[in-house]
């Protein structure tokens, strides 16, 4: 294999994992905010407002039901918008960031709801406000949780991020397309999904061993 | 104009009832009443409380599950909010306190409950700091105040464990401490033995009786456990279908219960049941040659008397106990037996009689052949 392939490899590993560091990176930063506003929001929970509650739970829905693909081009307008153009790598992190933060939103509102409310009681028996119990209580107990659901966004980004090469996007999904598929480069094929297993074996098992340590329920005397 | 003080002034006030103890909590006439779901009835959980739990005392309300017991402790520190009536806290009103106040007053308010709600991420130290990080209190304050708590409930070698590494009573340890932890004056108990072994029950009472002797701390429980009433309790309410019906002192409630749900409650602890072997050959109609079975209740004074003694040589006859159960409320001795004695009808009237004259409570369950 030629050093200018490699390099290509090597140059779209970096794409990938820079689009699905900003996009996991935005996306969590947004969607752990909206998940707790998700999971604590409905009718007598601590910040009660199941209005706001069902237009942003619809609104989730919309996002997340929007084949990815056609999330990409339905939003190129807010890409522009936002990154100033539509098209290569920096703009990609938009849909992906769009597509990311109800996931992750998702994925933190059902580990938060998993918290036992008795906890939610035990803290509002000592005085504590919505805000403390949401910071002392509901996200450290659900931290194992969110640790896991955010490995499973960064694996279903890494395969997001492979389809944005629609738009310009590179990265090693867009390199796999256009080398080893329509240049019939198969050994270019194979190292792209050799590199790809790699990554998401990786953040799964990063993922599985930093969540096994946070979660302190698994102790035995 | 000074009135002339006359010497006789001061018997008029000794002759006055004395002022009930100082009331630290008050329910006056309280209901609470939750919306049905949907298009259902609104339930109406309790209704007419009326309860004064005197400052520095141990008061038990005890009640099967859904009588209202939750929800009546709930309304002490505003985890629920009363539908109707009023409810004074130390004298203070609190029925129409905002949330805002809630969280100040919970805040010299412990609780403890029934499965410990210790947070799992947090080593035993954390926990009982929680409270204080919450109230702001500065860390060096809650190092000190922390390490102290621990102490008192015997834990301080397990500060940095994690509550999945802690047996049952343990956790209930590390929850009392956590509720005592910014020095309350009142403390919740919400089921807190249930979920506990009878051994390590009486080791979380004897922890809860030692907090209020020795702290001053006046404790509320609910329970639906009899022995924790009798273990630890000053008074006792019997809370049933939202009403409480019956209340007063522990040791006045268990022996002289005036409401069924209330006798059926000390049943289970001091009643003594007909043993098996016998319960098929008790029948109702006396023949002649027949003994007749009863139980004999003892309490206070009477119980530490020779009774079966002083019952033989006053009818004169031979008495045979078939079981028994002496037990104490609080230190004072109470209980029952099952005896049989050779009588039939005729000569049963002198029996009563005679146990009458010992001041017993006795009732015939029976004849046997």
């Amino acid at each position: 294999m030629s050093p200018e392939l490699i390099r290509l490899i090597i140059e779209a590993t970096g794409d990938t994992l820079l689009m699905v560091a900003i996009a996991a990176g935005l996306g969590t930063a947004l969607g752990l905010p909206l998940g707790v506003f998700l999971a604590t929001s409905k009718k007598g929970e601590l910040f009660a407002a199941p209005a706001v509650n069902a237009v942003l739970g619809a609104l989730v829905n919309a996002t997340r039901s929007t084949p990815f693909i056609i999330l990409v081009v339905a939003i190129i307008p807010f890409t522009r918008l936002i990154a100033g153009t539509s098209i290569g790598t920096f703009a990609a992190t938009v849909p992906l960031t769009v597509a990311a933060t109800p996931f992750i939103a998702r994925l933190i509102e059902g580990a938060i709801r998993e918290v036992d409310q008795g906890l939610v009681e035990a803290a509002r028996s000592m005085g504590a406000t919505p805000l403390q119990i949401v910071r002392k209580v509901l996200v450290p107990e659900a931290l194992p949780a969110i640790v896991l659901g955010l490995t499973l966004a960064l694996v279903s980004l890494l395969g997001f991020s492979a389809m944005v090469g629609a738009v310009g996007g590179g990265g090693l999904g867009d390199l796999g397309i256009r080398y080893g598929y329509q240049r019939f480069m198969p050994d270019v094929m194979a190292i792209v999904v050799a590199v790809l297993i790699v990554l998401v074996q990786t953040v799964q098992s990063v993922g599985d061993r930093l969540s096994r340590r946070l979660n302190k329920r698994l102790r035995h005397a | 104009m000074n009135a002339p003080v006359k010497p006789g002034a001061f018997r008029v006030e000794a002759l006055l009832p004395t002022p009930p103890a100082d009331a630290i909590i008050r329910f006056e006439a309280v209901g609470k009443t939750f919306a049905g779901r949907d298009s259902q009835e609104p339930v109406t959980a309790l209704a007419g409380i009326d309860l004064v739990v005197p400052r520095g005392s141990i008061v038990g309300v005890i009640g099967r599950s859904g009588a209202g017991k939750s929800t009546l402790i709930r309304l002490v520190n505003g985890l629920e909010r009363a539908s109707s009536g009023r409810i004074l806290i130390e004298g203070e009103d609190v029925t129409n306190l905002t949330e805002a106040g809630w969280r100040e007053r919970r805040r010299a308010t412990g609780m403890i409950f029934q499965h410990f709600n210790l947070l799992s991420s947090r080593t035993v130290f954390d926990n009982v700091a929680l409270p204080l990080e919450i109230a702001g209190v500065p860390r060096a304050k809650i190092e000190a105040q922390v390490s102290r708590l621990l102490a008192l409930v015997g834990l301080s070698d397990k500060r940095e464990r994690y509550p999945a590494e802690l047996s049952g009573g343990q956790k209930q340890r590390v929850g009392i401490a956590r509720a005592l932890a910014t020095e309350p004056k009142v403390l919740l108990c919400d089921e807190a033995t249930s979920a506990l072994d009878p051994e390590t029950t009486r080791s979380i009472l004897a922890l809860l009786k030692q907090v209020n002797r020795e702290l001053g701390i006046t404790i509320l429980l609910i329970t639906h456990e009899i022995p924790v009433i009798k273990e630890i309790c000053d008074r006792v309410a019997v809370i049933e279908g939202g009403r409480i019906v019956e209340e007063g002192e522990t040791f006045e409630v268990m022996t002289r219960p005036r409401h069924p749900t209330t006798a059926s409650f000390v049943e289970a602890v001091t009643g003594v049941e007909v043993p098996d072997y016998l319960a098929g050959r008790i029948h109702q109609q006396a023949l002649a040659g027949d003994h007749a079975v009863l139980r004999i209740a003892f309490t206070g004074e009477n119980a530490t008397t020779p009774v079966i003694s002083r019952l033989s040589a006053v009818i004169g006859v031979d008495v045979n106990i078939l079981a028994g159960r002496i037990d104490a409320i609080g230190d004072k001795p109470f209980g029952s037996l099952l005896v049989s004695v050779p009588a039939s009808e005729p000569e049963l009237a002198a029996v009563f009689g005679a146990l009458k004259s010992l001041d017993l409570k006795a009732e015939l369950v029976g004849h046997v052949s």
